[in-house]
């Protein structure tokens, strides 16, 4: 796991391990310690048996023939694994072109939201000008809006200039979800890399955009990266815009295309569960290549915010 | 660039991530340069639907035509004088939001207070613990949909087979959805709050807890005079955040059974919903804007309150 690479801020645990103690160990505190570490596996197993299990529990399915999907009592582990599920997925629904929707959307969206937000981050926190400290005010603001009263708006207007079934549409969408929070993210990032650093490099001779990109860029690079992946997020999972402003099958999404599997008039929980694997494998690998930078990176918008 | 500023650079990531640097900001146009996309963007694209929602809301239009009649207040008299469903909506939303974030804010800050601790393969449960919010709320919905299957469900075999009931619960029926709809919603955001709350314990200096230590302070006194004090920013922000979110919550409130009107769907319909299925299904597009207006009212007035009287000094909104 990347987290090796953890960086000096994420200071190591505030316990130290029961070994590291200089002192003469008393049979009551060993017997606190022993119960210490019960308490702390213990509490380990069931917070991933929690989260994982459910997961499991639809590999497994996506693996089984119909017949031992749909039984009573449920069969735990297949009889006969089969590939069944997936080469139906692939042939008879549009999954391939939902991903790839998803993708060219929750893509676009993210690189316009970290654009205008790292200039506006960068603005924020190294000028000066009338109004600077309201901006916070009205970037919290943005949280405050229930995706419904976007709702009517959106489709009205997109359906008059031909934006919805279109790219281009969701897309700004996207960009109006992802830019507050990834404003608000950027911005604590900056505010954490001192001005120092900038004017040691101005005085070294270097403008102010050579300073940029030796100085600010270098150490503001984590920040960037933790603010894309959760804007990424933000519109991979999007549902009710993409329901809305995408209404014919060769343009959804795939969170939407995964839920007509489940609206079929006959479920087949194979089929979705197989579908699900296909969705959840690339994500799970690149989420945990990355796991380290989203710990860092909510870290650093929460303690500000 | 020198090699004493790259030094320093590299001397930088070593500082905690919550020290606050002071900016020292210039006065500049180019700053109002660099601000301007992001800012006339939000309001084209963020004001302009508030206001238009407004006056909106004072009409009465079908969501596909283009005319709109104005009406006054009839919309929001309507709603909050005489329409009950505008009520049962607003109230079951209400215990939704509430339960939702007390039981995410218990299960994240245990888990993240679990996960600050030392232990083999700490790693790869922080790792795992953070899946549910990853995976888009449609593939939590099936997966939780599957297990609470009616007929073929896993929850119900091992209620069964463990000896715990005969006749297991219909958990998708009637009486238990709302309640499969807690459970899965707390499932889905709680790594939120874990993530959140991890990050800043990892900023608390282990010292602040070695000379609580020498001082004879207990686990849980340690909790309340270090650990709470510390992320109670955090707190504050997280409870803010979680509960707007979870009040204007549409998604996996829609596919648990909210998209139906009538029947199942009653059992669900928190106020997006009914707001939904006021534009989209009675195609009442201004009734729609005046409850979304109801409801983003709501928020601010709220947090106008919880700001007044929750929030911390340091708290630099």
């Amino acid at each position: 796991m990347i987290g090796h690479a953890a960086s000096p801020a994420t200071t190591p645990s505030v316990t130290a391990a029961p070994g590291a103690r200089r002192h003469a160990v008393q049979p009551g505190v060993r017997l606190r310690r022993i119960g210490y570490q019960v308490l702390l596996y213990s509490g380990a197993f069931l917070l991933t048996f929690y989260c994982v299990v459910p997961l499991v529990w639809m590999f497994i399915t996506a693996l089984k023939p119909p017949n031992e999907v749909i039984t009573w009592p449920p069969v735990v582990l297949p009889k006969e694994p089969t590939l069944r599920n997936f080469r139906l997925l692939f042939e008879e629904s549009l999954i391939l072109t939902f991903l790839r929707n998803s993708l060219v959307t929750a893509f676009a969206s993210t690189v316009l939201s970290i654009l205008l937000g790292t200039l506006a981050a960068y603005s924020l926190t190294r000028y000066n000008y009338w109004g600077r400290d309201k901006l916070a005010t009205f970037i919290l603001l943005g949280y405050m809006f229930p995706p419904i009263v976007l709702i009517i708006p959106f489709f009205v207007w997109f359906k008059a200039i031909g934006l919805t079934d279109n790219y281009l549409g969701l897309i700004i969408t996207y960009v109006a979800l992802g830019l507050p929070f990834a404003t608000w993210l950027l911005w604590a990032f900056f505010q954490s890399i001192p001005m120092e650093l900038e004017e040691a490099a101005w005085i070294d001779g270097a403008t102010r955009a050579q300073a940029i990109v030796h100085v600010i860029f270098p150490l503001a690079l984590p920040g960037v990266i933790a603010t894309s992946i959760f804007t990424f997020i933000v519109a991979w999972n999007e549902y009710l815009f993409a329901l809305i402003l995408m209404n014919t099958d060769p343009m959804k999404t795939l969170p939407v295309g995964l839920a007509d599997l489940l609206n079929r008039p006959m479920t087949d929980w194979g089929v979705i569960m197989a579908a699900g694997v296909v969705i959840t494998l690339p994500a799970l690998l690149f989420f945990i290549l990355t796991q380290n930078y989203l710990i860092k990176g909510w870290g650093a918008g929460a303690v500000k915010g | 660039m020198s090699m004493s500023l790259r030094a320093s650079s590299r001397a930088l990531a070593a500082w905690p991530a919550d020290v606050v640097v002071r900016v020292r900001a210039s006065k500049d146009l180019a700053g109002v340069i660099l601000v301007a996309p992001a800012i006339l963007t939000l309001v084209a694209l963020l004001a302009y639907p508030v206001v238009y929602n407004l006056w909106l809301g004072f009409h009465q239009k079908h969501a596909l035509q283009q005319t709109a009649t104005w009406v006054g207040l009839q919309n929001y008299a309507f709603f909050v004088f005489s329409d009950r469903q505008f009520w049962d909506s607003f109230w079951l939303g209400l215990v939704y939001a509430i339960v939702t974030v007390v039981a995410q804010l218990v299960m994240g800050v245990a888990a993240a207070l679990l996960l600050n601790e030392d232990f083999k393969g700490r790693l790869i449960v922080r790792g795992i613990a953070l899946f549910p919010y990853m995976i888009p709320i449609t593939l939590s919905v099936i997966i939780w949909r599957w297990i609470f299957n009616n007929q073929y469900g896993i929850a119900n075999y091992m209620l069964v087979s463990w000896g715990i009931t005969d006749k297991p619960p219909i958990w998708l029926g009637p009486d238990w959805i709302f309640w499969t709809l807690i459970a899965v919603s707390v499932w889905t955001f709680f790594p939120f709050v874990l993530i959140s709350i991890l990050a800043r314990l990892q900023t608390i200096p282990p010292e602040l807890y070695d000379a609580a230590k020498v001082d004879g302070a207990g686990a849980v006194g340690r909790f309340l005079n270090i650990t709470l004090p510390q992320i109670k920013t955090v707190l504050f922000i997280v409870i803010l955040l979680r509960s707007v979110w979870m009040f204007t919550k549409f998604d996996i409130v829609w596919m648990w059974g909210g998209q139906s009107y009538g029947g199942l769907g009653e059992h669900v319909r928190i106020l997006p919903m009914y707001t939904y299925h006021r534009i989209f299904g009675l195609f009442q597009a201004g009734e729609g804007a005046a409850l979304a207006n109801i409801m983003f009212f709501i928020l601010l007035f709220a947090a106008y309150f919880y700001f007044k009287y929750f929030r911390q000094e340091e708290t630099s909104v």
